[in-house]
């Protein structure tokens, strides 16, 4: 009997070939229960799933929150710039070589002349005078107030050094020719100048000159000239015996060709010696500035990678214990048809929704903290988008590639042993 | 006759060692569709190997296995995988429900890699549940259910699917013995309405209890074919 039944099996099955209904009998996950299968692994261990997922939302957040403050800050730091107007030169007399090195009295004249593209070119001109209240305070007590002159060709300084006026008003093509002084915020301070009700007057080295306007502050560059009081050379000629050679120029050029003619203007500014004039461009320690920032959210973030890594590692270590936790569940799930396939495409899942759990949350402390420190510092908030979308895309292959060895592990799980309790 | 939905043929398996370790000898073994058989024998003499070759959880050293007409040994994983989801159904001694699931979830998730809806896969869950007497339970956790019960889910779940052959391994061996008797009942009457059913189990008065008894000892078949039935 049992012979018969023994062959007549064998015909219908020959043991070589692949058997007759493989098809028929296939194992069949849908994918949507693959997705199901994961989530339910995530949320029947909450705290876990919580704690695992932190790692990887501290690395995230801090990932969009230093680009977003960054970027806030350099948003706020170009807006400084162009209002100052990044198009402005400082040409001062460089280092001599053989004695001090001076710029040539004509300077500001070739400059105007001779390069169309400065747009204004102002000169200051060192007096050598002290400034005082009044009569009464001793002449070596300035307070650090400096005395400088301008021409009636330099009346629109203010234009170059992005300067305004507090109150009263800057020099005129009249009041240059007459003891009339403008000042700076901090000598005004220093003088004590606050209004100009009852026509003040201050002391030049003996002369009564009188306030006719006082400037606002310069903030970030040109700090020099808060604490210059302004008066015109021809006085200053007269009085204290200033010439006229200027100790600084400022000019503006459109920022276009900035470039080129910042190259041409020692040349002009001095034609014998065109290697003692230096020409700088003051914004330039903003935008020195700026890179540093740069410079140094590229490191923070370099270390928010790591912090990313190393959450995705502990993704990887509670994944591994998973695994060896739920090795019933495993031989289960083998016993009612999951082939290795399934098993590990349920680990890598869970691996990678626990990833993108924790950069979601990420992303929500991260943007939450840019919003905040826009709100704090009364900027724009600049959503880092490109770094929103790196945090993400980081945490979805990083819990992907967490998830592989441990799936890998599960899957091979033998199913035998797997279903019955360990030994 | 009826046709026979597991074979054993010269079924040989063992481990590697110094010597290996042969834990089944040789065993020949036929269950045909409608049997109720238990096969019994003592702690290390083979069974639970024995439940492995005939479940396709394990490949036999030498030898063939025969699950519904198919031959397994050289199989791949997933048609492997394939035949143990759609031709058997598994009960073991630590029930295996799933914690965070409720009756019903876990019966379903019998038909969870057969690529059928939730919706069905529910459907015929609840009416597994009903059929092993726990239809007022069907949306209790595994927490909130007795020893028997947690078993009558797991036996539920087993017959999802309409396996060829249900094998289950020491089902009673975390049960008092009022619940053994109630599941051993359950099998009966399960058997009454046509499954075909194998259970392993060391107890020797229960397996008494069932119309086929075979006895394993030392890796080998020690006595043919005590039939009661």
């Amino acid at each position: 009997m049992t012979q018969r039944a023994v062959a007549g099996r064998s015909m219908n099955e020959p043991r070589d070939g692949q058997p007759e209904r493989p098809r028929k009998l296939r194992s069949r996950l849908r994918i949507i229960d693959v997705a199901l299968q994961a989530l339910r692994g995530l949320t029947s261990r909450k705290l876990r799933t919580a704690l695992t997922a932190l790692g990887i939302s501290i690395g995230i957040a801090s990932l969009i929150s230093i680009q977003g403050i960054t970027e806030a800050n350099q948003a706020e730091a170009r807006a400084e710039i162009d209002a100052l107007g990044s198009d402005f030169l400082f040409i001062t007399a460089g280092a001599g070589i053989t004695e001090e090195a001076e710029l040539l009295p004509y300077a500001p004249d070739m400059l105007e002349t001779h390069l169309d593209a400065l747009e204004y070119v102002a000169a200051l001109y060192p007096v050598d005078a002290r400034a005082r209240r009044n009569e009464l305070i001793p002449e070596v007590q300035t307070g650090g107030v400096t005395v400088s002159a301008i021409t009636s060709s330099g009346l629109d300084l203010l234009e170059p050094v992005n300067g305004s006026v507090a109150f009263g008003r800057f020099h005129d093509a009249t009041s240059v020719e007459v003891p009339g002084v403008v000042l700076g915020s901090l000598a005004a301070e220093r003088l004590g100048i606050r209004h100009l009700v009852g026509h003040p007057t201050i002391n030049i080295s003996g002369n009564r000159f009188a306030v006719i306007g006082v400037l606002n502050e310069f903030e970030t560059i040109n700090t020099d000239l808060n604490r210059t009081a302004i008066v015109g050379l021809s006085v200053a000629e007269e009085l204290f015996e200033t010439t006229d050679t200027p100790s600084a120029i400022y000019a503006q050029v459109p920022p276009e060709q900035l470039d080129d003619v910042r190259d041409l203007i020692p040349a002009q500014a001095n034609p014998a010696a065109p290697g003692e004039v230096a020409v700088s461009r003051p914004t330039e320690a903003l935008e020195i500035r700026e890179v540093i920032d740069e410079t140094f959210a590229r490191i923070l973030q370099a270390l928010a990678l790591i912090v990313l890594a190393v959450g995705g590692i502990g993704i990887a270590n509670i994944m591994v214990i998973s695994v060896i936790e739920r090795r019933g569940e495993i031989g289960l799930r083998r016993s009612l048809g999951a082939t290795r396939k399934h098993i590990a495409s349920q680990f890598i899942l869970e691996s990678t929704m626990l990833s993108l759990l924790g950069g979601m949350l990420g992303v929500a402390i991260g943007v939450g903290i840019v919003f905040g420190y826009a709100q704090y510092k009364d900027f724009d908030a600049i959503v880092p988008w490109f770094w929103l979308s790196v945090g993400v895309g980081a945490a979805f292959v990083l819990g992907a590639l967490a998830g592989l060895y441990p799936a890998w592990r599960a899957s091979r799980l033998d199913p035998a042993e797997a279903v019955r309790p360990a030994a | 006759m009826a046709d026979a939905v597991l074979e054993l043929r010269q079924v040989t398996k063992s481990y590697p060692g110094s010597p290996p370790i042969e834990v089944l000898k040789g065993i020949d073994l036929i269950i045909t569709e409608g049997e109720l058989v238990a096969i019994v024998g003592p702690s290390g003499s083979g069974k639970s190997t024995l439940l492995n070759m005939m479940g396709a959880l394990d490949r036999p050293s030498s030898g063939e296995v025969l699950i519904d007409g198919t031959v397994v040994n050289g199989l791949r994983d997933p048609a492997l995988s394939g035949v143990r989801g759609r031709r058997l159904g598994f009960v073991f001694q630590q029930f295996h429900l799933l914690a965070g699931l409720s009756a019903t979830e876990n019966v379903a998730t019998g038909l969870l890699y057969h690529g059928m809806s939730g919706r069905e896969r529910k459907r015929q869950a609840r009416e597994a549940l009903e059929r092993v007497g726990l239809g007022h339970r069907l949306d209790q956790k595994p927490g909130k259910l007795s020893g028997g019960e947690r078993q009558r889910v797991a036996i539920a779940r087993a017959l999802l699917g309409e396996p060829a052959i249900v094998l289950a391994d020491e089902p009673t061996g975390n049960l008092d013995s009022q619940t053994t008797e109630e599941i051993v009942q359950l099998f009966l009457d399960l058997n009454e309405q046509g499954s075909t059913i194998v259970m392993i189990t060391h107890d020797r008065d229960l397996a008494q209890s069932m119309p086929r008894v075979v006895e394993i000892l030392d890796g080998e078949i020690s006595s043919r074919e005590v039939s009661t039935a």
